[in-house]
Order: C-alpha cells, then sequence, then structure tokens
C-alpha cells in the first residue's frame, strides 16, 4: 500500500540556473524503507491549492554513498519542480514512498562489462546513480555516458560528471553532446537524434561490444537511440528504458462533479460486508468510489487495477443504487445480477449495501 | 511536455516503460487486466492440477506434478508483485478467489468472461483424471509458452522481463506434460483413444484462450506495445505443433 514517509529536508544544492540537487534524510523509524537500488526513484506528494499532486523523481546516488538525494529540474509551468527550485528550504519537511522503479540490472561484481547510457537533459539523475553503484560495485566494468543537452549551462552534474571520471580513470567516458553550441568536432553538436547516433556509433562508440544500455530522456530520443542501437545488433531486451520519471500524465486526482447526478443528499449511509464483518459509514456521493471509501475506513477491500479493467474489487449491491463510471470487466449477466466495480462505483442513493463475500 | 498523448505516441512507436507512474490510465488498466489474468490463471491452474498429484501413477510422476503446480504459484506471485508497484492490494489477493471452483465438464462457457476471477476461461473446466490432466497440461502448456513469448516483447519492461524468466521453467512444464503423455501412450495399447478424447475436449477450449481473430481489444493492446502478433497467428503456431504432436504418437 502507498505510504508516505516524512523526509527532512538538509541540503539543497542549485546545480544549474533550473536545477536543484535536493538532499533528504529518512526518519529514524523509516531509515530501512529508504534503502535504494540504482536508477531508483522518489514519489512526492504535495498539495498545491487544495489539490493534491504526485511527482517522481529519480535518485542521484550511488546505493552505499550514503545519502539520499534527488535532482530536480524546473520545468515550465511544473508546480512541483518549481516549488522545490523556488520555495524550498532546508529544514522543510517533503513527504515520499519508499524508491521504486526498475531501470536497473542486477550488479556482477567479477564481470567485466561495457555500458552504455544514453541521457537528454534531466534523465542524466538515474545514470549519476547507475554509474556511481556500477563502477565501485563492478571493479573491472565501464561506462560510456552519452549525454544531450540544449548548451553547456544547461548540463547537470556537470562537475559531479569530471569529477567521476578522474576517480574511475578510464573506465567512465562521457560524450557530450549540445544542441545550440558549436563544438570543435561537428560528432558532437546537435540533437541526440537517430542519425547523430548513427554518427556516434559508426565512428566514435562500439555497440557491439556493448553488454547493456540504459535509455532516460524524452520520448523521442529514447526511441531514436533504441532504434539505432538495435540496428546496430544490440537485443531488445539488453536495452533498459526509463522515461523522465517526472513526465507523469498529468493525474486528476478528483473526480469532476457532475451536476445533479445524484439522488437526494450529498451524504450516503454506505454499508460493507466483507468477510463476514459488517461495518457501516457515511461517505461522500462524489468525491470517492465505494472502493476508496472502504479503504480510507480500513476495510480491507480487495482491488488491482481500480480502472474498472480487472474484477478484483467486484463486490453485489445488495440495496440502493451506484453509478458506474467505467466497466470493461463485468459481464451484462453479472451487472443483470447486481454485481459492480466498487472502484468504479459512486452511491446515487441515500443508502447502500454492498457486499463482498458473494 | 510529456503529455499522455506523448507517451502514447511513444508506445505506439515501440517505446518501453519501466515505472507505473508513466502509464497513462488506460494502458495501466490493460496492463493490469493482462497481469491479472496471468495471475488467475496460474492461481486457478496450479489448483486444478494440486488435486491430481495423488493421481500421478509412480514417483516421477508426483515429482512432476507437484514441480509444476509449486512453479506456477511461484510464477504467480512474481506478476503479483508487479501489480503490486502498481497499487494493487496483493496481501488481499490470494484469497479473494475460490481458486479450485470449476464448472461441470459439459458446460460451454464459450468466450464470456465467468463471473468471478480473470483466470482464461480453459482454467474453469475440471480435469478427470491422470491422463486428462497430462493431456490438458500438454496443449494448454503449449499455448502458454506461445502466448508468454509473446507477452515477454510487451512494452512494460519490468513486465515483460518477468516473463523472459517464467518462460524456460513453463516450457519445461509443457516438455514434462509431453514426456507424460508419450509415457502413457507406450503403456498401455488401448491409451491412444482416451488421449484423442481428452485432446478433442481440450483443444477448442484451449483455442479460445488466443482470443477472438478480430479484436479491438487486440488493436488497442498492440497501439499500446503491449501485444504484437495477432491472435489467430498465435493460435495456428499452436494448432500446427498440437497436430504434429498428436500425429507423432
Amino acid at each position: 500500500m502507498a505510504q508516505f514517509h516524512p523526509l527532512r529536508v538538509t541540503d539543497i544544492k542549485r546545480d544549474t540556473r533550473d536545477s536543484v540537487v535536493v538532499t533528504l534524510a529518512p526518519p529514524a523509524d523509516a531509515q530501512d524503507d529508504f534503502k535504494f537500488v540504482q536508477g531508483q526513484y522518489l514519489t512526492f506528494r504535495r498539495v498545491f491549492e487544495g489539490e493534491e499532486l504526485r511527482r517522481s523523481y529519480s535518485i542521484c546516488a550511488g546505493v552505499n554513498d550514503g545519502i539520499l538525494r534527488v535532482g530536480v529540474k524546473r520545468v515550465d509551468g511544473g508546480w512541483f519542480s518549481t516549488f522545490a527550485n523556488e520555495e524550498l528550504q532546508i529544514g522543510d519537511t517533503l513527504e515520499a514512498m519508499r524508491p521504486m522503479g526498475n531501470f536497473h540490472v542486477p550488479l556482477k561484481p567479477a564481470e567485466a562489462r561495457a555500458y552504455l547510457g544514453f541521457a537528454g537533459g534531466s534523465g542524466i539523475t538515474p545514470m549519476i546513480s547507475l554509474i556511481r553503484t556500477i563502477l565501485e560495485a563492478e571493479p573491472k566494468s565501464t561506462f560510456t555516458l552519452v549525454y544531450g543537452n540544449r548548451s553547456t549551462t544547461a548540463i547537470m552534474f556537470r562537475e559531479e560528471l569530471e569529477d567521476l571520471k578522474n576517480i574511475y580513470m578510464g573506465r567512465l567516458n562521457v560524450v557530450h553532446v549540445l544542441e545550440s553550441e558549436a563544438t570543435e568536432i561537428d560528432l558532437f553538436s546537435g540533437r541526440l537524434d537517430r542519425a547523430k547516433c548513427d554518427q556516434l556509433f559508426a565512428r566514435w562508440i562500439d555497440v557491439n561490444s556493448a553488454d547493456l544500455a540504459f535509455i532516460c530522456g524524452p520520448e523521442p530520443m529514447m526511441l531514436a537511440v533504441s532504434e539505432a542501437l538495435k540496428v546496430q545488433g544490440m537485443r531488445e531486451d539488453a536495452i533498459k528504458f526509463e522515461l523522465f520519471a517526472s513526465a507523469q500524465p498529468g493525474k486528476a486526482m478528483k473526480r469532476k462533479v457532475s451536476a445533479g447526478a445524484a439522488a437526494g443528499g450529498a451524504r450516503c449511509s454506505a454499508t460493507v460486508i466483507l468477510d463476514g464483518a459488517v461495518r457501516a459509514f457515511e461517505m461522500d456521493k462524489e468525491a470517492q468510489s465505494v472502493l476508496e471509501a472502504a479503504i480510507e475506513q480500513n476495510i480491507d477491500a480487495p482491488f488491482a487495477c481500480k480502472a474498472g479493467v480487472c474484477s478484483t474489487c467486484r463486490a453485489k449491491l445488495i440495496e440502493g443504487e451506484v453509478e458506474m463510471e467505467a466497466n470493461y470487466a463485468l459481464e451484462d449477466y453479472e451487472v443483470e445480477r447486481g454485481y459492480i466495480l466498487t472502484c468504479q462505483s459512486y452511491p446515487r442513493t441515500d443508502k447502500i449495501v454492498v457486499d463482498y463475500d458473494q | 511536455m510529456n503529455e499522455e498523448s506523448d507517451i502514447l505516441e511513444y508506445l505506439a512507436q515501440g517505446g518501453k516503460l519501466s515505472a507505473p507512474d508513466n502509464a497513462p490510465p488506460r494502458y495501466r488498466a490493460e496492463l493490469l487486466r493482462i497481469m491479472a489474468s496471468f495471475v488467475d490463471s496460474e492461481l486457478a491452474g496450479a489448483a486444478g492440477f494440486a488435486d491430481l498429484i495423488n493421481a500421478g501413477p509412480g514417483i516421477k510422476e508426483k515429482i512432476a506434478s507437484s514441480r509444476i503446480v509449486m512453479e506456477k504459484i511461484d510464477h504467480a506471485e512474481r506478476v503479483l508483485n508487479i501489480m503490486g508497484e502498481f497499487g494493487a492490494n496483493i496481501a488481499r489477493y490470494m484469497n479473494v478467489h475460490p481458486w479450485r471452483a470449476r464448472v461441470g465438464r459439459g458446460e460451454d462457457l464459450g468466450a464470456e468472461r465467468r463471473d468471478g476471477d480473470m483466470r482464461l476461461n480453459v482454467f474453469h473446466y475440471p480435469l478427470d483424471g491422470w491422463t486428462d490432466a497430462v493431456v490438458m497440461n500438454l496443449l494448454m502448456g503449449q499455448a502458454g509458452v506461445i502466448q508468454l513469448a509473446e507477452l515477454s516483447h510487451c512494452s512494460y519492461q519490468p513486465l515483460g522481463e518477468t516473463f523472459n524468466g517464467i518462460l524456460p521453467r513453463e516450457r519445461r512444464h509443457w516438455e514434462l506434460a509431453a514426456e507424460g503423455v508419450r509415457k502413457i501412450n507406450e503403456s498401455d495399447p488401448e491409451a491412444r483413444t482416451a488421449i484423442m478424447a481428452s485432446a478433442d475436449y481440450w483443444s477448442p477450449r484451449v483455442a479460445e484462450s488466443f482470443g477472438g481473430a478480430r479484436s479491438a481489444r487486440f488493436e488497442l493492446l498492440c497501439s499500446f506495445g503491449l501485444r504484437h502478433r495477432g491472435n489467430e497467428e498465435l493460435r495456428n503456431e499452436w494448432q500446427a505443433g498440437v497436430d504434429a504432436f498428436l500425429a507423432e504418437i
């Protein structure tokens, strides 16, 4: 279950004009919850103007660095990223879920693997975690990073990458590709697109000797890089993708209230039967689904997709009426018999009785 | 940046996702449906086959069937864990549905989903003794391998990798079933009739599990990069394999 923990902001470092690196300390009782795997991210929540917003940011630290930090690049119109860049102070608290994400492969300390990393803009953040962790844990492995940015001043972690190159002499190679700056070599200016990848692979990077590739950036860049890698013969399962963790579709956390949809008052007295236990509570007809209301009452109701597609949250409506927003799971005969998907059901009557046991 | 339409376009062009938060709502829903269908099928299949362990004629058969039951439950757990990353209540999941429940042997469910869980309908039909169970495992085992291979390319990379990890073991279950059918066939000159009768019973039901030849959902899943090869193509591959095997014995 999604549980948020308060993390204290212990440091904020400006990295570029529009990005900050925020260091966080988990509470004493949740230290273990915040151990992470390289390439994972944290999901934060914060209320802006009465609306809860959730945003994920990649952890940009190695697993043994003993530090938890995220890089936040300001996005135009992005509430959370603007807040983090302009208002957040040392000593503030941010609420975050424990680290999640699958942008990694198991470490193999005995092996000498050649990794390729492709980052666009703030797509560098999980790469920092991968590079720091891999180069420390696999002493024989190498990492070649191709890093695309608009200009030199926009390069996040620029100094840190230089430091890492010095620490891991000869094992970390960084190729900067800059869009709006002419560099000495044409190869390194322009966009990180398919043509640029083809040039790099023809003249600079040997894809055939690489074992794995990680790509993180905007969608077109990720498609271009993966296509170019596959043309060079890299297997699909050797390419790991991560869209910008912060690239989430805008989530409407609250359901839009349709005027006059429900009969009677705004509240409904709901009775839920689960595992033979009967629980009664009041709920708002519009604000929450029957499932959400039950969960809020600490009723251990079953659910999975919360999108009306699977049928895990199915229950029988014994009394009252509900409006089902979406139903991709129940067959007509089930609906006729009174079954509902509780994740999609909003009460229409002042009283409903829902039985999960039937 | 990164509007939902951009992500859908990215998926349509072969892009992959690796984090639940990037999944647009309908994509997330269809992905969870695929996962729920797999988990429920494994749990229901294991529950049905568990009853047949005692019917295994020798110690090798009992070991093989126990192993199949155990590994199918393990596979369910692996995918259930991914569902958990999407917020599913996985602690609760295992006991929501009566996995052992079966309809009558003669009933015909067609393609309509039976009430309750999301298992493939083939797992709603009861096994009828050892030979029948082994034949069912042979036919559905082969179908499962073809279906898993297809889904191992799906655009949700953590699920694709999990299916890739499951695939060799599911392939082994199928091979064990094939060995079992051969052994039954060689043990008794009369056995072939029973094998063919079971194959006749299970074939249409397994064929159904590939889905309709033309399906709006399939088109949607293709645009999400969750599916690639058509239902009919997969079904034909399976049919050819089954025909070849049955002709051989």
